[in-house]
């Protein structure tokens, strides 16, 4: 391992050196204001602090799950199992309150162990295996799911430690904790990936392996540490949904991986890897939030809303690929 | 690009006023938020909340999410909800837990909470210290125990025979119920049957049917299969009718459209009609009495019906009028 691989030393501008060389794209920014101002003129009710508090927290459960998915999908691989490590790993913080009564630190770290776990077991067995991680992860989607409907008996696990129910329901200084910790995970998160090594080699990883490895990295560990890092945050995704509705639900978070996707792609993530953005994907959660919220304001049907979700993506790509110099090359 | 931007918005912007243009009439706006919509069960749910809506002269502000297991997407639309500060809060909850944090903000708000279709746990919300002005839903433990007497008139008392029993989602409070007051209520009058087999069918046609097909294969004399919805029933009757079987008798639970065209056909035997209509309706006809200040009953029970092929030709039951 060498530190031939810090960035640059060429002269950035202020948006490189605070976002990173692999800025956010910015129509999705343009994106989600053009949105706002639709909502606030359709719906009186938009508009305000409690309801802006409110779309962050519809986001905050899928945001965290983005943020992991931002990680991985830079580095060229995909998490599907990130919706059901959520069920999985609230399940087992569940347990450890209600069925086996042990103090509340011990739900957390129990919470966010078992979605670490199953994170390092992608990890293992697509560094390991040689498995690409569409399939690793598809095989634990079903091995997560399965686990915790077993482990719960089908039934939702009713009755955590008021400590942890206060990091879904509590407001300090009127902010409701999820949204503090969503963008606290996000800040951690920018961080890391724009400003030290580990964020750097994920990159270089997605951008060309072979290199990667000629250069020194060391790709399986680190592709590991990935996976058991987007394990990790689905986790924390996990512990803020059990927390936010006081139970362990074994069918929580189904389908998320999806909705984790959309976001991390929205926001501009290249899905070929090699370029990826925490801020992008919030400004896409944030999106998706928008657009639900708004919707649902209105009282649309929520079958337009996945019509509409589904053509902002497709559109947020496409306006990608006409404004990108680069066009199809990635 | 900004131009296509500013186009694209303002395209949307059209759509969304079209398909938002609420009346803003002066009339008391009443949220109702339901599990799903696709589904006809939860259709014809929809549509009574919506007649009684009408009945009670007031607005409606009705939302639903995308599947009957989104929980949080449904606490979110919750939350969405009371942004609009509804005078009520017409509520069926995905799960006994899953809305509690939204309806006791509700209670905060002095916002009134109805359990739409007895998804709440009474134990849960105390617990949780929400409070529910009344649960109104229909007696899924009756619905199968209707059933158990539908097999016994039609086979006899004394008749003897194996019973495979499709049970819904596992863990599903609503689908154990049925399941449950299906095997008591024959035990109880008809010991001669013997449920060989009660198997989850997680509410699924196709699963169904295949559990039919397996078990035909080791009770090719079954007497009887109960599913505790409709829509197994028909994945089972269809099975069954394919394997030849066509004396063996399948029962539902739902009465739903798709129920009534197969019993008419002469396929499915019998369903339990639960009469989402006048479920919705009355939840809505019961929280104007709340909001007036009267007293409405804990518990409510809309009435069953044993929908067969004589009951749907005979058209005399008042109740037909709400199987929708």
């Amino acid at each position: 391992m060498s530190a031939a691989l810090s960035p640059p030393a060429s002269p950035r501008s202020w948006r490189q050196r605070v976002f990173g060389a692999a800025t956010f794209r910015f129509e999705s920014l343009l994106v989600l204001a053009t949105l706002t101002i639709v909502m606030t003129v359709l719906s009186p009710v938009f508009l305000s602090v409690s309801n802006f508090f409110n779309i962050v927290l519809s986001t905050s459960v899928f945001g965290v799950l983005a943020i992991g998915m931002t990680f991985v999908i830079c580095s060229a691989g995909i998490d599907l199992s990130v919706g059901s490590i959520v069920g999985f790993s609230g399940v087992v913080g569940a347990m450890t309150a209600a069925n086996l009564n042990l103090p509340w630190p011990v739900c957390i770290v129990a919470t966010l162990a078992a979605g670490a776990f199953a994170g390092w077991v992608n990890g293992f067995i697509i560094t390991k295996g040689m498995i690409q991680p569409f399939i690793v992860t598809l095989g634990m989607l079903g091995v997560a799911r399965g686990t915790a409907l077993v482990l719960s008996d089908g039934v939702s696990i009713y009755g955590l430690p008021p400590e942890v129910v206060y990091l879904g329901q509590g407001r300090p200084f009127g902010v409701p904790a999820p949204v503090i910790i969503l963008l606290l995970t996000a800040l951690v998160a920018h961080v890391l990936l724009v400003h030290t090594r580990f964020g750097v080699y994920a990159q270089v990883i997605g951008d060309n392996e072979n290199a990667a490895r000629a250069m020194g990295v060391r790709v399986e560990r680190h592709k590991t540490l990935l996976y058991t890092l987007s394990g990790l945050l689905a986790g924390l995704a996990g512990l803020l949904f059990a927390a936010r509705i006081n139970s362990g639900e074994p069918t929580a978070g189904l389908s998320y991986e999806l909705t984790a996707i959309t976001a991390t792609i929205i926001g501009g993530t290249n899905m070929n890897g090699g370029r990826g953005s925490i801020v992008g994907t919030i400004i896409g959660a944030l999106i998706m939030g928008v657009l639900q919220n708004g919707l649902n304001l209105l009282a649309v049907r929520p079958f337009y809303q996945q019509i509409a979700i589904g053509a902002v993506l497709v559109g947020a790509v496409w306006f990608d690929r006409v404004n990108s110099k680069e066009g199809w090359r990635r | 690009m900004l131009k296509t931007l500013i186009a694209g918005a303002s395209a949307l912007a059209l759509t969304l006023a079209v398909a938002g243009s609420a009346s803003a009439a002066d009339k008391p706006l009443y949220g109702a938020l339901m599990k799903t919509l696709s589904n006809p069960f939860w259709g014809a749910m929809e549509k009574g909340v919506d007649a009684g809506a009408q009945k009670a002269d007031v607005e409606l502000f009705m939302e639903a999410v995308e599947s009957d297991q989104a929980t949080e997407p449904q606490l979110n639309a919750c939350n969405t909800m009371l942004e609009k500060k509804p005078a009520v809060m017409i509520t069926a909850a995905i799960s006994s837990t899953n809305l509690l944090p939204c309806l006791k903000h509700a209670n905060e708000l002095k916002i009134p909470v109805v359990d739409l279709d007895g998804n709440l746990d009474p134990e849960i919300t105390k617990k949780a210290g929400v409070d529910v002005a009344f649960h109104i839903g229909s007696d899924n433990q009756a619905a199968g125990a209707k059933a158990a007497d539908y097999l016994i008139s039609a086979l006899g008392k004394d008749a003897k025979g194996s019973v495979l029993v499709i049970e819904g989602l596992s863990g599903n409070i609503t689908g154990a119920k049925r399941a449950n007051g299906f095997a008591e209520e024959l035990k109880k009058a008809a010991p001669g049957f013997a449920i060989v087999a009660s198997l989850p069918g997680d509410w699924d046609s196709l699963k169904a049917a295949n559990i039919t097909n397996d078990t035909l294969q080791r009770y090719p004399d079954l007497a009887a299969i109960f599913c505790a919805n409709d829509d197994m029933a028909l994945g089972a009757v269809e099975a069954a009718r394919a394997a030849g079987k066509d004396k063996l008798i399948v029962i539902g639970v739902d009465g739903n459209v798709n129920a009534v065209k197969s019993i008419n056909a002469g396929r499915l035997n019998a369903s339990v009609a639960q009469l989402p209509y006048l479920v919705g309706m009355q939840a809505v006809e019961n929280a104007k009495k709340v909001l007036a200040g009267e007293k409405v009953a804990e518990f409510t029970y809309v009435p069953t019906l044993v929908l067969t092929k004589a009951t749907l030709d005979s058209k005399t039951d008042p109740l037909l009028q709400y199987v929708k």
